[in-house]
């Protein structure tokens, strides 16, 4: 009884507050530096000052623990309004009904200005509906060091239309093994760990380029895809570059290309890698489109954008603050800063390192031509988390075909457990 | 508080009928334990009796449309059948054999540099407990730079004493070496612990005891031996059960620097559990997991004290 | 013949005199020697946080470069020790240290209490306690983080300062190195406080706690630490600034795709200075032996 009186008494206090204040309160979780941190702080601001009526409470968490903050804030039930999200992650929270479609929410020249691989990596495949949108995407280039790519006499692609040849780029290696001063042809940044996102974002266009997939993309079955010959193919070619001394070993840290004497002589490396690279290199450093190691070719995208969760109670509310966001200049002017990948048109057409003749302009012609998102499946969790524990064994030096094989089982069995994630076991 | 005065307290006790003396006792050491018994009971036995029964179930990480189902010892079972889960409980005994001699040596050997009468003394105590504050993110950034391959400069210094016949080695990436480095990066972050549970416990040795030795015509050594030795037998004790326990919670330093790497030759049960649970999503496996890590350490703490009472300690 | 035993007694007494000698010579050396191998690695922290370039600290790194510092600047320590704006340290830094002021205070308390009572109590069924209290160190966070976040906010406790300090007031260890250190002390001074009759709790509170100095000062440092660096629970149960602790708001230095090196060192060092100083102001209770004096008196 006395519970219960307390309990009014703190919702009566609760309404009073509300009513005192008359305020919509949209809560908004990231993660993110310092520099965004701070960004989004001074953003939110400014759209207070545009809307009185409206209070914007950031909810910052680290990007190493944001899964589990999320997963909290689920459980607690206290979902934010706005939540960043990392794209290949978004079948799993549609699909678990987390976010609701952002179509209707968003200013409508936004959703003009994204750019196809934009859209992509926000598009839910069971009802192809929106439901993310980004100020950025993401890429992966190959650098290379001008200097050594002139001695060994390499061919430098102009556009992603003429990149290298599997053979070609074997060739190069090969020749820049024996290069005086290069100590491994290439970094493909092994450095930055065997548990990270980085393996299958990577390499996962390896084996698309080369003809096969993490998982069929129509059935939703990894066995007879990842295990299937063009992908023991593939992984066998990267595990040959291991076992010759090519690639820079995980353990040598991940500056190898511009630290001093430049060891390595190639870089598979992400879009925010030339800000490193060209900090110390400046001209030195050539951008190259992702080599085609098999048909067609094939580049990675997807990065963290922005979704409005199914609990928010002022979902128009949420859209006009994500769409004030994405147009707010100085946010931009800060992505810029950091070489953020364009996700935007516009925000491309603004920035002079991916614009047409820019240094980096044939990363941002990657996304219209060879980008594929990665597998937009809710099992996406645990397709990531098999695709590294093969790949770790392969580069040390294990069987390809019974790694590959024990991680499509891996895959297929958390499908199972999950009843095939319906309606994803009718997309046949 | 019963603050009262000596006399009084003594004179009440003659008066006082025992057993309501005891009974009173009773109630004081009760309520004396009793805060820390409702602390531990709610953020710890709860939380702890929850996930025993999340361990039966199937219960994704962040709720599912689909429902949470029991399922019994599926759970159990499927981790008993997972090579890795073996491989996990194979280097943590690997890991905790190998850090208790380090770690627990290079503690004792400081404490009892530390509490010697030697110039500077307080400027060492402050120098020997920094690695222990320092937070564990950044020594394994500094480590993963000291033990890098083949040019970083542990491989540089070992190079030159060996007059460049040692070959580098890569500590972090190569099978053979990697859980050793994790070995010795662990005990120099973390001996601090133990160096300072050991400067306590030489404090609690009377100084009589090492008086009347000398009266003896005890030499250092045999001061040390048949003094030191045997007024530290709890705390080595403490040391030895406690670095048993933390050893076999090893998870950060490896969660940073190998992701259980290369070849699964740093995988550890926690890492194993934290990465079935968080990163695969599925709490019911992971808590099934931390059900049997708890069993497993429970069973060789208790042994652990039992043999040391056996031999007398 | 007295002269011979004189001139023998004197020999001794040089010969033990210069055995001293040399014993603390091999101590100094010995300490040197361990102090250059403790001490080393954190000299490339302190290099790194003198350093304002990112990239330059990450092209230096495994190599000597990474000890040395050819222009060293404070910049980085003035960025990171802001009072105001998005992201003042400052304002985190208070958080950390109320925290662990409460923490460490009120678990000297709880602690100290219980591991007396199964060191010197007549409960019986101490010994099964003690062992339940040793299993549950072996408990590790990670597996009971999900079900406390459920319900501590079930509780509504969460973004509060309560729920970063209440959950790690008792802890099995403590109680734990309390039990071991009070059952170590010799039982005359029980006995003979309890033939003066003082009570048990009087017998805690003035004779065997002011005789645990050492133990205080062991279980506040430990204490210290481990409230000092708690990471994952934080950042789970605080959404705004408002209880967000130090340990927390440093990870935003290191980003996913790009890791601020030089203001993340500053931060770090920064952020050891607190506990450096705990411990300084602690240790010098090891020094003297203070039990040693009390069974004298």
């Amino acid at each position: 009884m006395g519970k219960r009186l307390l309990a009014l008494l703190a919702v009566s206090t609760a309404l009073i507050a509300v009513q005192a204040e008359a305020k919509t309160v949209i809560r908004m979780m990231h993660q993110g530096d310092p520099g965004w941190v701070s960004t989004f702080g001074e953003v939110a601001k400014r759209f207070e000052e545009a809307n009185p009526d409206v209070d914007i409470e950031l909810i910052y968490a680290p990007h190493d623990a944001y899964n589990e903050k999320f997963s909290a804030a689920v459980m607690a039930k206290q979902m934010p309004d706005i939540m960043e999200l990392d794209a290949p992650f978004l079948a799993n929270y549609v699909w678990s009904g987390y976010l609701q479609p952002i179509k209707p929410l968003i200013d409508k020249d936004i959703l003009e200005d994204m750019t196809g691989s934009n859209i992509a990596q926000g598009t839910y495949p069971i009802d192809k509906e929106l439901y993310a949108v980004g100020l950025t995407d993401s890429s992966v280039v190959l650098y290379g060091n001008r200097k050594y790519l002139e001695a060994i006499g390499a061919r430098i692609p102009k556009g992603v239309d003429d990149a290298w040849t599997r053979e070609e780029f074997e060739g190069y290696l090969e020749k820049l093994s024996k290069l005086g001063g290069v100590k491994w042809p290439i970094d493909t940044f092994r450095g930055y760990g065997i548990k990270t996102e980085w393996i299958t974002y990577a390499y996962g266009p390896i084996l698309q380029s080369a003809g096969c997939d993490l998982i069929d993309r129509n059935t939703w079955k990894s066995v007879g895809t990842l295990d299937s010959d063009p992908c023991v193919d593939a992984l066998t070619m990267m595990q040959k570059w291991v076992k010759n001394g090519w690639v820079v070993p995980q353990s040598s840290g991940t500056n190898q290309f511009f630290a001093e004497g430049h060891p390595a002589a190639l870089a598979f490396g992400g879009h925010w890698f030339y800000a490193e690279a060209a900090a110390s290199m400046k001209d030195d450093v050539v951008v190259m489109p992702l080599p085609k190691f098999g048909p067609k070719g094939a580049s990675p995208n997807g990065t963290w954008i922005w979704g409005i969760t199914t609990a928010s109670e002022h979902p128009e509310i949420a859209g006009k603050f994500v769409s004030f966001m994405l147009k707010d200049k100085e946010l931009r002017e800060h992505a810029k800063e950091t070489s953020g990948y364009p996700g935007l048109k516009s925000f491309a057409a603004d920035s002079p390192l991916y614009a047409p003749g820019g240094p980096m302009a044939v990363a941002f012609e990657q996304a219209s031509k060879t980008a594929i998102a990665r597998p937009p499946h809710p099992a996406y969790p645990a397709i990531t988390s098999a695709f590294m524990g093969a790949v770790d064994e392969i580069f040390n030096g294990g069987d390809v075909k019974a790694a590959l094989t024990a991680a499509a089982e891996k895959i297929d069995e958390d499908i199972e457990e999950n009843d095939g994630y319906p309606p994803f076991d009718e997309q046949q | 508080m019963t603050l009262q005065q000596p006399a009084l307290t003594a004179t009440a006790a003659l008066v006082r009928p025992a057993r309501r003396r005891d009974r009173a006792r009773l109630f004081q050491e009760i309520g004396m334990l009793a805060p820390a018994v409702m602390l531990l009971t709610i953020f710890l036995v709860v939380p702890f009796l929850l996930s025993f029964w999340t361990a039966m179930t199937n219960q994704p990480l962040v709720p599912r449309p689909t429902p949470v189902r029991f399922i019994g010892l599926t759970n159990f079972l499927r981790i008993f059948k997972d090579d890795l889960f073996w491989t996990s409980l194979w280097n943590v005994s690997r890991f905790t054999f190998w850090v208790i001699p380090v770690q627990c040596g290079l503690a004792f050997a400081t404490a009892l540099l530390l509490n010697q009468k030697l110039p500077l003394r307080n400027v060492f105590r402050g120098m020997f407990f920094l690695p222990a504050i320092t937070s564990i993110v950044v020594v394994c950034v500094i480590w993963g730079t000291l033990f890098q391959y083949p040019t970083g400069p542990i491989n540089q210094v070992i190079g030159f004493l060996s007059g460049g016949r040692i070959q580098p080695i890569d500590w972090l990436g190569d099978p053979n070496w990697a859980m050793f480095s994790i070995v010795l990066l662990s005990a120099w972050q973390a001996y601090g612990f133990q160096m300072i549970v050991y400067l306590a416990g030489l404090q609690g040795i009377p100084d009589e005891l090492y008086d009347a030795a000398r009266i003896d015509g005890a030499n250092a050594f045999q001061r040390f031996w048949h003094v030191t030795m045997p007024g530290l037998r709890p705390t080595h004790v403490f040391v030895l059960v406690i670095t048993t326990i933390q050893a076999f919670k090893l998870y950060t330093q490896v969660a940073i620097l190998t992701q259980g790497g290369p070849k699964s030759s740093t995988e550890t049960v926690v890492h194993y559990m934290v990465r079935t649970g968080f990163e695969e999503q599925k709490l019911g496996l992971a808590s099934a997991v931390s059900v049997i890590l708890f069993l497993i350490v429970l069973v060789i703490a208790l042994l652990q004290r039992q043999l040391l009472r056996r031999f007398d300690v | 013949m007295s002269d011979l035993a004189i001139t023998a007694m004197q020999t001794e007494l040089t010969r033990e005199r210069s055995a001293i000698r040399s014993l603390r010579l091999v101590q100094t050396a010995c300490i040197l020697v361990i102090a250059l191998v403790i001490v080393s690695p954190l000299l490339m922290l302190v290099v790194a946080s003198l350093k304002d370039d990112r990239f330059q600290i990450l092209a230096d790194m495994g190599s000597f470069r990474a000890f040395w510092v050819s222009n060293p600047t404070l910049s980085n320590f003035w960025e990171v020790g802001n009072f105001s704006g998005e992201l003042a340290f400052g304002r985190y830094l208070l958080n950390s240290l109320f925290i662990l002021a409460c923490t460490v205070g009120a678990g000297l308390v709880v602690n100290s209490m219980a591991g007396f009572v199964l060191a010197w109590g007549s409960l019986r069924g101490r010994a099964l306690v003690l062992s339940l209290v040793i299993a549950l160190y072996v408990i590790p966070q990670e597996s009971i983080i999900m079900p406390l976040v459920i319900m501590v906010s079930r509780a509504g406790m969460t973004d509060s300062f309560a729920v970063q300090i209440v959950p790690w007031v008792a802890s099995p260890l403590y109680i734990f190195l309390f039990y071991q250190f009070f059952a170590q002390l010799p039982k005359e001074l029980f006995e003979a406080a309890e033939i003066d009759g003082a009570s048990v709790f009087r017998i805690y509170r003035s004779i065997f706690l002011p005789l645990s100095l050492p133990a205080l000062a062991t279980v506040s440092i430990l204490m210290g630490i481990e409230s000092w660096n708690q990471y994952l629970w934080p950042t789970l149960v605080t959404q705004t600034d408002y209880a967000r602790p130090i340990a927390v708001a440093i990870a935003t230095f290191f980003g996913q795709d790009s890791i601020y090196w030089d203001r993340a060192m500053a931060a770090s060092v920064l952020m050891m200075l607190p506990i450096l100083a705990l411990y300084l102001a602690f240790q010098r209770w090891f020094v003297s032996s203070f039990v040693g004096s009390a069974v004298k008196g």
